[in-house]
């Protein structure tokens, strides 16, 4: 009798009311998705057996956790770990337990993974080969080197077991993580190639907790027990006659008598039992059921007498049918010592992946230590400093890696964006891109070209979102489980327009922010005769005029008493109405929208708050943006309200957090008043953070500037303009060009903001003005032969 | 052989079937037994298409299994009695009218006794295993004995407690 207990536990299991097991915990759902999302996804699992795809292009598929994986053989023999699910639409996409990709089927090519779904194709490293019509469908803005499935952390070893890891980054490689336990049994399985000849599964109706709790009944009074690293332990038992040191008695010979079995946490099991070899894998269907997959193996190309011998000894003692001795009788040959010992080793192991230890140990902070040494940014070697991660590849994030690029940074940059393709400029998305300009419209609104970020070493994640920020690691998860260590993080998240409650998840009501938004309302702009847009906002009046040349008929509703309320003078905005009206566009004002009626789950029609009932075949609503700011209210950094709002920042864009830096729509400064969502606030925030972190000069501050294009009307706007202030007036001047005005905002004589039509040449004057402080005469601005250049006024600070 | 004795033959199959599917239901393993010749030999065969194989679930002769049956009592079993279905599809008589081979379609249903919570799950009937019987029988002065029966199953999720003949 012997007991090795490598690395004991600090404390023993007691049994705290925080770790017990009781009849509410076997149920508790909660504690299996943490299972899931804590053990699963982050430990080395035997999938198959490699003799299970002994040809090239075979298949075997499988799950981790929540994970559909395939296992797969590529030409060259050797074998791949993927995720089996498309990045195209997350489509699961081998459905069979087994089976060959050599021969075509009928919704796949020969020597391809396809997706059922959308057909793109796959070759056995998971490279994406085909995507249909990938140039009509994406032009520039993705193509098929960004897509392919997901790899996993694969390897083969232990006797030819395929170990995945849902991890990139795991907590140990495959070989630190089984350590010493498999030292006796490496030997024997080791010594010839072996083949999978039994398998079968069971469902048990228990929980992962009471399982490990039951492993250690199984432990016979005369077993040398050994425990190991990571909750593995193994087991030897001494069989009457047998010497395990002669050959003859030793596996793979059919008259083998020695009994190792090692046990991997959280319970995978290898059993050399006599002449056979039995594998048992443990994955959770639920909070109180266990699948247990049972294999056993035999070496390859074994007389049929032997085989037989092995088949016979296994049904006898593991097999589905074979005779089971009450548990009682051997329940009483049971060392309470070691089975006390092996019981607190195992739910020892389960709290420090749960983060429930009893002296706080946790294999999560270890794998955030080991990943802060292998963080994804180390791969570029050859930079070196600081660590920056962007979130969101928006204006504001691609505008801050590029500037801090300019500013001389060295440093890794790692830029992480939800969407789908190359970011995107957004102005272009209500304009141009609604027409369909096709390719070329498409490709010039790409913010930078794929070639920038390679030169500027940028790393851009794309389809990849940021799910959790800790400021105390000073890491951020992202949506496959990675964790990513930064030194200064920025946060670009932008802003979420805003819904009406009514219209959450109406069939033809769009709202517009991203380009899949843009491309939602051009498709549906094909077969619509007529349009409701709800908000008299920049956004809402152009997409009015997109759509209206395209012939559709448009009906803007606003409930403020003029468009533009918010952002524009009155003299603008009644422009702009007359132009829109002049262009056969329906302009209400000053009234609400009281109902908004569907039909089949689709939008049908409006009911304005006079009663009066207006159908269309569509809906945008464009009633403005809320920040992005969910992920830093969540991590703690400071925010406008305690439930979002924008987050707030210092004169450096710095968060309450000071490795924490916001830009761009989502953030304001503590002392500003207004939000302004805009080109320029996003370049500008951009290059203020960028010159913070590379303690260069902060950028000279531009008077902000805005533009938008309406029919064939270019409009410039510089400044702000204080709508609210009943002290301003408008003073408008003429212009030299055909259909150019421009309208010139004053407090006392003071210049505070100039709104520009079709006339590049006064903005460009008017911005001179307003970035040198210049006013030019209120009572002469109005008459052309008056220069506002020359005029020499000056501008309070 | 004349038609009308190969015609008793094929009836009196049938009806051994029928009656080995009755007497494994009442556990009534002597009545079984006396339906089987002295070599009679049993096997729970099934293919994987996981992995590809013919696999062999049980196998044992006549005594073997006697020994299993006498063996029971101190079997940790699931107690919830089977009730098998079964239809005999195929009957060949070989010329000599000595020898004869059956298949027969088997449906085994559970009717739950034991359970986690025997409160809740005793009483209700599962579908257990879906499969075919595929048997061998000699034929003395008319009367046919078992001399294989090899129950082939399409099931390879097999739970607890099903290490009886099926």
């Amino acid at each position: 009798m012997e007991t090795n207990i490598q690395t004991p536990g600090k404390g023993a299991y007691t049994g705290s009311s925080k770790n017990a097991l009781d009849a509410s915990e076997r149920l508790n759902k909660q504690i299996f998705i943490e299972e899931q999302k804590s053990i699963f996804k982050n430990i080395w699992v035997p999938v198959c057996h490699e003799s299970e795809l002994p040809e090239p292009y075979d298949f075997r598929t499988s799950s981790i956790g929540n994970d559909n994986v395939l296992i797969c053989r590529a030409p060259d023999g050797k074998i791949n770990a993927l995720l089996n699910v498309c990045p195209h639409r997350a489509m699961l996409i081998e459905r069979r337990p087994r089976g060959s990709f050599l021969e075509g089927q009928a919704s796949g090519n020969p020597k391809r993974i396809t997706c059922m779904f959308h057909a793109w194709q796959f070759d056995m490293r998971g490279n994406c080969v085909y995507v249909a019509r990938e140039k009509e469908g994406y032009q520039d803005r993705f193509c098929k080197d960004d897509a392919g499935l997901r790899r996993l952390r694969c390897s083969v070893n232990f006797g030819g077991f395929v170990w995945v890891n849902m991890n990139d980054q795991p907590v140990a490689t495959l070989e630190e993580w089984v350590g010493d336990a498999f030292l006796s049994l490496e030997g024997h399985i080791n010594s010839t190639p072996l083949e999978v000849v039994h398998y079968r599964k069971e469902f048990i109706d228990t929980g992962l907790k009471a399982r490990l709790l039951k492993m250690s009944d199984s432990v016979g009074a005369h077993s040398k027990q050994s425990l190991f690293n990571f909750g593995h332990f193994m087991t030897e038992d001494s069989k009457p006659g047998a010497d395990t040191n002669e050959k003859k008695n030793s596996f793979p010979t059919p008259n083998a008598m020695q009994s190792i079995r090692v046990n991997l946490f959280p319970g995978f099991s290898f059993h050399l039992d006599g002449p056979t070899l039995n594998v048992s894998t443990v994955t959770p269907v639920n909070g109180n059921r266990l699948m247990i997959e049972h294999k056993s193996l035999a070496p390859q190309g074994e007389r049929e007498t032997e085989r037989n011998t092995r088949s016979q000894f296994y049904n006898a003692n593991f097999g589905p049918f074979r005779a089971m001795e009450q548990h009682e009788t051997k329940a009483e040959k049971q060392n309470e010592e070691k089975k006390q010992a092996l019981a607190n080793h195992l739910l020892h192991e389960w709290s420090r992946w749960m983060d429930e230890h009893p002296d706080g140990e946790s294999r999560l902070s270890e794998l955030a230590t080991r990943r802060s040494k292998n963080a994804i940014l180390d791969k570029d070697e050859d930079l070196i400093g600081p660590k920056v991660v962007v979130i969101g590849a928006s204006h504001a994030g691609i505008a801050f890696a590029d500037r801090l690029r300019k500013n001389g940074f060295t440093g890794k940059i790692a830029v992480f964006d939800r969407q789908v393709g190359g970011p995107m400029e957004r102005p272009p998305l209500s304009k141009g891109f609604l027409l369909g300009g096709g390719e070329t419209v498409e490709s010039k609104s790409l913010l930078r070209q794929k070639k920038w970020y390679k030169t500027n070493k940028v790393r851009l994640n794309t389809q990849t979102s940021v799910q959790a920020i800790d400021t105390e690691r000073k890491t951020v998860t992202v949506n496959n489980g990675d964790m990513v260590n930064y030194d200064m993080l920025v946060i670009a998240c932008g802003a979420i327009p805003r819904e009406l409650p009514a219209t959450v998840g109406m069939g033809n009501s769009f709202t517009l922010r991203q380009p899949a938004d843009a491309n939602a309302i051009r498709q549906a702009a094909n077969n619509a005769d007529s349009v409701i847009i709800i908000g008299g906002g920049y956004i809402g009046l152009e997409v009015a005029a997109s759509l209206r040349k395209k012939g559709i008929a448009v009906t803007v509703i606003e409930a403020a008493s003029r468009i533009l309320a918010r952002v524009a003078s009155q003299p603008l905005a009644d422009h702009l109405v007359q132009l829109h009206r002049d262009n056969g566009v329906t302009v209400l004002t000053d009234i609400g929208v009281d109902k908004i009626n569907k039909e089949d789950g689709r939008f049908d029609s409006v009911i304005l708050s006079n009663g009066e009932k207006i159908k269309a075949d569509m809906l945008i609503t464009g009633i403005g943006v809320f920040p992005d700011s969910k992920l830093a209210s969540d991590a703690g950094i400071e925010t406008q309200r305690a439930d979002g709002g924008a987050i707030l920042v210092d004169d450096m864009m710095r968060t309450s957090d000071g490795d924490v830096y916001a830009i761009g729509d989502v953030a304001i400064r503590r002392d500003q008043a207004l939000a302004v969502e805009s080109v320029h606030n996003a370049q500008e925030t951009a290059s203020i953070a960028a010159a913070a972190i590379t303690k260069t000069d902060a950028p000279t501050i531009q008077t902000p500037w805005f533009w938008s294009d309406q029919y064939d009307t270019k409009l410039q706007s510089v400044g702000i303009v204080p709508v609210q202030d009943e002290e301003v007036y408008q003073v408008v001047r003429p212009s030299k060009r055909d259909h150019g005005i421009s309208f010139w905002s004053y407090k006392g004589s003071e210049l505070v903001a100039v709104e520009v039509v079709n006339d590049p040449a006064t903005y460009m004057e008017a911005r001179q003005c307003l970035d040198t402080n210049r006013s030019p005469d209120p009572n002469q601005i109005s008459s052309l032969s008056y220069s506002p250049i020359d005029s020499g006024g000056g501008r309070s600070q | 052989m004349t038609n009308e004795s190969q015609a008793n033959i094929e009836k009196s199959i049938e009806k051994i079937i029928y009656q080995a599917a009755l007497a494994l239901d009442d556990h009534n393993w002597d009545g079984w037994f006396e339906l089987c010749d002295t070599d009679f030999s049993y096997s729970i065969m099934s293919f994987s298409p996981e992995i590809n194989k013919n696999m062999t679930y049980f196998s044992g002769n006549k005594k073997e299994l006697k020994g299993l049956m006498d063996m029971l009592p101190k079997h940790n079993t699931d107690h919830s009695p089977l009730h098998r279905h079964t239809s005999v599809y195929t009957v060949d008589v070989a010329d000599d009218g000595k020898t004869a081979d059956a298949v027969s379609s088997v449906t085994i249903y559970q009717n739950m006794l034991d359970g986690i919570n025997s409160h809740i799950d005793s009483g209700e009937s599962r579908l257990f295993v879906i499969g075919k019987y595929i048997d061998k029988f000699k034929i003395t002065d008319g009367t046919p004995k078992f001399i294989s029966r090899e129950t082939k199953i399409d099931n390879r999720r097999l739970d607890k407690g099903s290490h009886w003949p099926l």
